[in-house]
């Protein structure tokens, strides 16, 4: 019997983003991955001879032509990230020297990967379960130094064991529950109400917080939006320049100036911060104007937290019925108002109102103010990511925590009103079986599907 | 005798599984052969004088709505009638009657005397007639051949049976009948893998040595239900009478373990774990200070009664001195002594799911010889192996049932998916659409299904047709209805439930957990009320499918969820050795079991998710 994992044709792609970098990397997965690259390869030793685990250097020839210097990672069966034969090509970067040697790789036999095939290789030759997928994913993706660590956590299985404890739980309440449907009528105990609503409470908490923590991972997976807004000609621009550092936004006295919006990363404390410098807010009839209104709408919903520019100069006062907006209708956002042209009027800290939000005092321009900002940006990021302790949850796996949640509660209420208790049973067999769908142990071919999707290519 | 060439259908062994079997494929139109050692003891009721109790009358039920016999062979023999877990929910109600155990084989018997196309034959068969790998008859002891295009083997405890009472081992099937001992080794030379299972009986009694004034008295229900929609009425004859063990009886008990074959290691074959004998229980349970013992009569015409919870092999004598350390039963009178049967099983994975072999084409096994435990679990094993053996010789397509159809669907994929390591019994637990398959859906389920094959007659289904008008008419009128407060808050009041202040639908108050369909039914005027007194199972029924909507709902998307892995096909001829990313262990267990699905591929034990997703990956490519 062939010992090795091989789920199919040889596959290949280009590993690394596209673009110019400093390096490239091709991967080759699968039977003939080896084969495939000795084909081009020219070194001290062959890649036949070359054992697992091993790099080796040499040149890349294309019809006898030579491509680059190269470095050959050579990984194999079963020991390699997809179980299967596997070489990394490590070749300098720049669009044409890592297309070449792919499309050599493709000329010896290799197929194009499609997206994610790579760690699918590796979840079907039992190297990953599905929680390591989506992680692995979630790494690929990471905008922050927290959501890698969490992720590489959860790559060691730290979220398959939570659940696992939260099943065993329910098993054995379950347990209890279809001992006394199946053998009541033998003399066995009725079961501890008291005990298994106690129990079922503990579950649904645990579930609830692990949902909850699914925005907070979600800012240290994606990063953490930031809207600016205010009337027009408030400063919002400028400010938003400030903060990159350098001119990205078109600044000009004129009223209106930004009717689209944009967007711009910055890191702040090791998480990226999308800033969005929007199209200020007035009463208008300018079609294109509306247009950008009500993108800004559209951006504030999407953020985690918003700046709110005021003109100083025009009193502080100037901007709260617009501040009161916003508060009434995206309720829950942290907002920061910001006091700006600060240098062109009398203002000082004494002038700021002790209001319902916090306050800044900048000057775009000179640049004081700015730091306050970052740190205001950097408290929100930490209280909205502090439930985060060691698991990131996504939105699949917050929607099957809810559910998980909601069918223990279920079976809590049906037997607390007195239903028999062969519906809270089967509440909890669902709630048995949502786990399974999580960590990818109960068969659903959507998990697959989805999961997967996630992936680009050659990952 | 008929003419050896002319049958379809040879069915071995009288026993439930037989009888259900012979039944099925003769109605079936097949021309039929039962073949039995001894034609008194078809029907035999050998262990406990009861038919159903919690989960096995959910399969006598739907042995009825298919059209099998159990069931009015249990409510001809009935002598009490109780509806178990009333107090548990609608989906684990489960009827029980305690049987006359002599009436049950006579008119089991009188039945098969019935069907045209059916001879029952008294002779011991001693092999099989196999050519390639097709079974085409049978070899009986007086060297008589008959062929035939299917085979179901129904052999019980028969295969190479061994009885013990404490040291003494008595090669046989049953108390004073022979063992079969050819049949399993022919088998076992075609390469089935076989194994070796244990089950015991309780001594029994004579009632006239009982103090029934020291005993519980265990009463039918007050309007006893019959288990089939064929019989009108039951009556209640007879009482159970409950006592219990204690610790002096224990003690006595485990003065014998030196001679208990179960402790000497005479017997290897694995026991029952939910039906163990008191010797086991005290062994397993030394902690409990007492187990209940159930005395149950064994009919209107003996004096014999079988002591439930007292199952041993133990020897003679101390089964008498244990019996007589109970008060109740300290002058009892034992006319037969308890006693422990090994017997032979084949190992279940080896059937498909019509219980047909996989390796000998034409045979089909059914009952305890797959491993399994009870009277009603062979019963349901004989009727599908019986319906499909007729399907085979007709040429028509198998007839299977899914898990989120049938409990007999259930036992079915277990045995064939699982291995067997003890013998199996039926449980509601077993079940993940219990709420689906209840007793009061059983006929709505199967019925159809039982018609088609041609088992229930018009008759019967025109009956059903009607009761299902009458819920049907009953649904429509509590979805029409709403309530005042001033109709209903007096009965809301009187059953302790918040009273409505304004106009509210029917359906919302039916559903309230303590809310009576029947009181509603009274309380607001429905036209059709004599429905409570002519059909009051129509009213449960209607009354359980309200209460459970929601659930019911629930397990319906999950069940269509279910069915669509059940849908996903895997060739016959799939060859799961070389797909290298498979696990081991899920090749091996792939190869053996060969699943028709990817919904049954992945309930094989060591077949994990990821297997699967490689299968489905594999099928798509």
């Amino acid at each position: 019997m062939d010992a090795k994992n091989h789920t199919g044709p040889t596959i290949t792609a280009i590993a690394t983003p596209p673009g110019v970098g400093g390096l490239a990397v091709i991967r080759c997965s699968g039977p003939d991955a080896i084969r495939v690259a000795e084909a081009s390869f020219r070194g001290k030793a062959t890649l036949e001879d070359t054992p697992g685990h091993t790099i080796r250097y040499g040149w890349w020839y294309s019809s006898g032509e030579i491509v680059d210097s190269v470095t050959v990672s050579v990984y194999r069966a079963p020991n390699s990230y997809t179980g299967e034969d596997v070489v990394e090509i490590g070749c300098h970067g720049g669009p044409f020297v890592a297309r070449q040697i792919l499309s050599d790789c493709l000329a010896l036999g290799a197929r194009l990967a499609g997206p994610g095939e790579f760690t699918q290789r590796a979840f079907t030759n039992g190297k990953l379960d599905m929680t390591q997928v989506e992680a692995v994913a979630d790494l690929i993706h990471a905008q922050s130094k927290l959501g890698a660590q969490a992720a590489a956590r959860q790559l060691h299985g730290g979220f398959v064991s939570k659940l696992s404890a939260i099943r065993s739980e329910l098993v054995q309440v379950a347990g209890l529950l279809e001992l006394e449907l199946d053998f009541s009528e033998e003399d066995l105990e009725f079961v501890d109400r008291t005990d298994v609503a106690h129990r079922l409470t503990s579950v649904i908490v645990l579930c609830q917080n692990l949902a909850a923590s699914s925005a907070g991972a979600e800012i240290l997976r994606s990063g953490f939006h930031v809207a600016i807004v205010g009337y027009p000609n408030a400063g919002k621009s400028t400010l938003f320049n400030a903060l990159l550092g350098r001119d990205r936004a078109i600044v000009s006295d004129v009223e209106g100036t930004t009717r689209d919006y944009l967007v711009e990363q910055v890191i702040i404390e090791g998480t990226t911060v999308h800033l969005a410098d929007t199209a200020g807010i007035r009463p208008t009839s300018d079609t294109i104007e509306l247009q950008g209104i009500h993108l800004t709408h559209k951006l504030v919903q999407e953020s985690n937290a918003v700046i709110l520019v005021n003109d100083s100069t025009r009193g502080v006062d100037y901007s709260t019925e617009l501040l009161e907006d916003v508060h009434r209708v995206f309720g829950q956002k942290s907002i920061l108002l910001a006091h700006n042209k600060s240098d062109l009027g009398m203002m000082n800290d004494s002038y700021i109102p002790k209001g319902l939000f916090p306050s800044v005092f900048v000057s775009s321009s000179v640049g004081t103010g700015l730091d306050e900002i970052r740190n205001w940006i950097a408290a929100q990021i930490s209280v909205e990511t502090s439930i985060v302790h060691d698991v990131l949850v996504n939105q699949r796996h917050a929607v099957l925590l809810s559910t998980l949640a909601d069918r223990c509660r279920d079976a809590k209420l049906a037997l607390e009103a007195g239903l028999s208790p062969d519906m809270a049973a089967t509440d909890i067999r669902l709630a048995i079986s949502t786990i399974g769908e999580l960590t990818g142990e109960t068969w659903n071919p959507e998990i697959l599907e989805n999961v997967f999707s996630s992936f680009c290519i050659g990952k | 005798m008929p003419n050896s060439s002319v049958l379809d259908v040879i069915v071995i062994g009288g026993g439930h599984a037989g009888i259900e079997a012979a039944s099925a494929a003769s109605r079936m139109g097949m021309r039929t052969a039962l073949i039995t050692m001894d034609r008194d003891t078809i029907g035999r009721l050998s262990c406990n004088p009861s038919i159903g109790g919690s989960a096995k009358g959910h399969l006598a039920t739907e042995i009825d709505a298919l059209g099998g016999v159990m069931a009015r062979l249990a409510d001809a023999s009935g002598i009490q009638f109780k509806m178990l877990n009333t107090s548990k929910g609608a989906a684990v109600w489960s009827p029980r009657s305690q049987n006359d155990k002599d009436l049950y084989p006579r008119y089991a018997q009188s039945y098969l005397t019935t069907l045209s196309n059916l001879s029952v034959i008294s002779q011991s068969v001693t092999s099989l007639i196999i050519k390639g790998d097709t079974v085409k008859g049978v070899i009986t002891d007086s060297g008589i051949e008959l062929f035939s295009t299917a085979v179901v083997l129904c052999s019980g405890t028969f295969l190479n049976g061994v009885m013990y009472t404490g040291l003494t081992a008595t090669k046989g099937g049953r108390v004073d009948e022979r063992p079969s001992e050819h049949v399993s080794d022919v088998l076992a030379a075609f390469g089935l893998e076989r194994g070796r299972l244990k089950t015991g009986t309780p001594p029994r009694i004579d009632s006239r040595s009982v103090d029934l004034s020291l005993c519980t008295p265990h009463n039918g229900d007050d309007v006893p239900k019959p288990f089939s929609i064929h019989t009108k009425s039951v009556k209640n004859r007879l009482a159970c009478w409950q006592t219990s063990t204690s610790t002096t009886t224990h003690d006595i008990l485990r003065t014998g373990f030196d001679r208990s074959p179960m402790f000497t290691g005479a017997i290897r074959g694995v026991g029952p774990r939910y039906c163990p004998s008191i010797e086991d229980k005290i062994d397993r349970f030394a902690d409990k200070e007492t187990h209940p013992i159930v005395l149950e009569p064994e009919g209107l015409f003996t004096n014999s009664v079988y002591v439930n919870g007292f199952s041993t092999s133990l020897p003679a004598d101390v089964q008498d001195q244990g019996l007589r350390s109970i008060p109740a039963l300290r002058n009892a009178s034992v006319i037969r002594y308890g006693y422990a049967v090994e017997y032979d099983f084949f190992f279940p994975y080896q059937l498909k799911p019509t219980l047909e072999t996989k390796a000998i084409q034409g045979l089909f096994f059914a009952g305890q010889i797959n491993g399994t435990s009870g009277y009603e679990e062979a019963a349901s094993q004989g009727l599908i192996a019986g319906i499909n053996a007729a399907l085979l010789v007709r040429g028509e397509g198998p007839f299977t049932l899914q898990r989120s159809q049938a409990y007999i669907g259930v036992l079915i994929d277990d045995l064939v998916n699982k291995n067997t390591e003890e013998p199996y019994r039926i449980f509601t637990s077993l079940a993940e659409y219990r709420l689906l398959l209840r007793i009061d859906t059983a006929y709505d389920r199967l019925l159809p299904h039982g018609h088609a094959l041609g088992l229930v007659p018009d008759s019967v289904k025109g009956h059903w047709e009607r009761k299902r008008t009458m819920a049907e008419q009953l649904e429509s009128w509590i979805d029409s209805q709403r309530c005042r407060p001033d109709q209903i808050n007096d009965y809301l009041t009187e059953i302790n439930e918040d009273s409505i202040s304004e106009s509210t639908p029917l359906r919302v108050i039916a559903r309230r957990p303590v809310a009576k369909l029947r009181d509603l039914i009274n309380t607001l005027d429905y036209p059709r009320r004599h429905l409570l007194v002519e059909h009051p199972d129509v009213v449960h029924n209607v009354e359980t499918s309200v209460m459970y909507e929601g659930y019911i709902k629930k397990l319906e998307r999950e069940a269509a969820r279910f069915q669509d892995n059940e849908k996903k096909r895997i060739p016959d001829d799939f060859s799961y050795m070389t797909i290298s990313s498979l696990s081991m262990e899920a090749r091996e267990k792939l190869t053996r079991i060969r699943p028709g699905s990817l919904g049954q591929a992945s309930r094989i034990p060591g077949v994990s998710a990821t297997d699967v997703a490689v299968l489905a990956l594999h099928l798509r490519s």
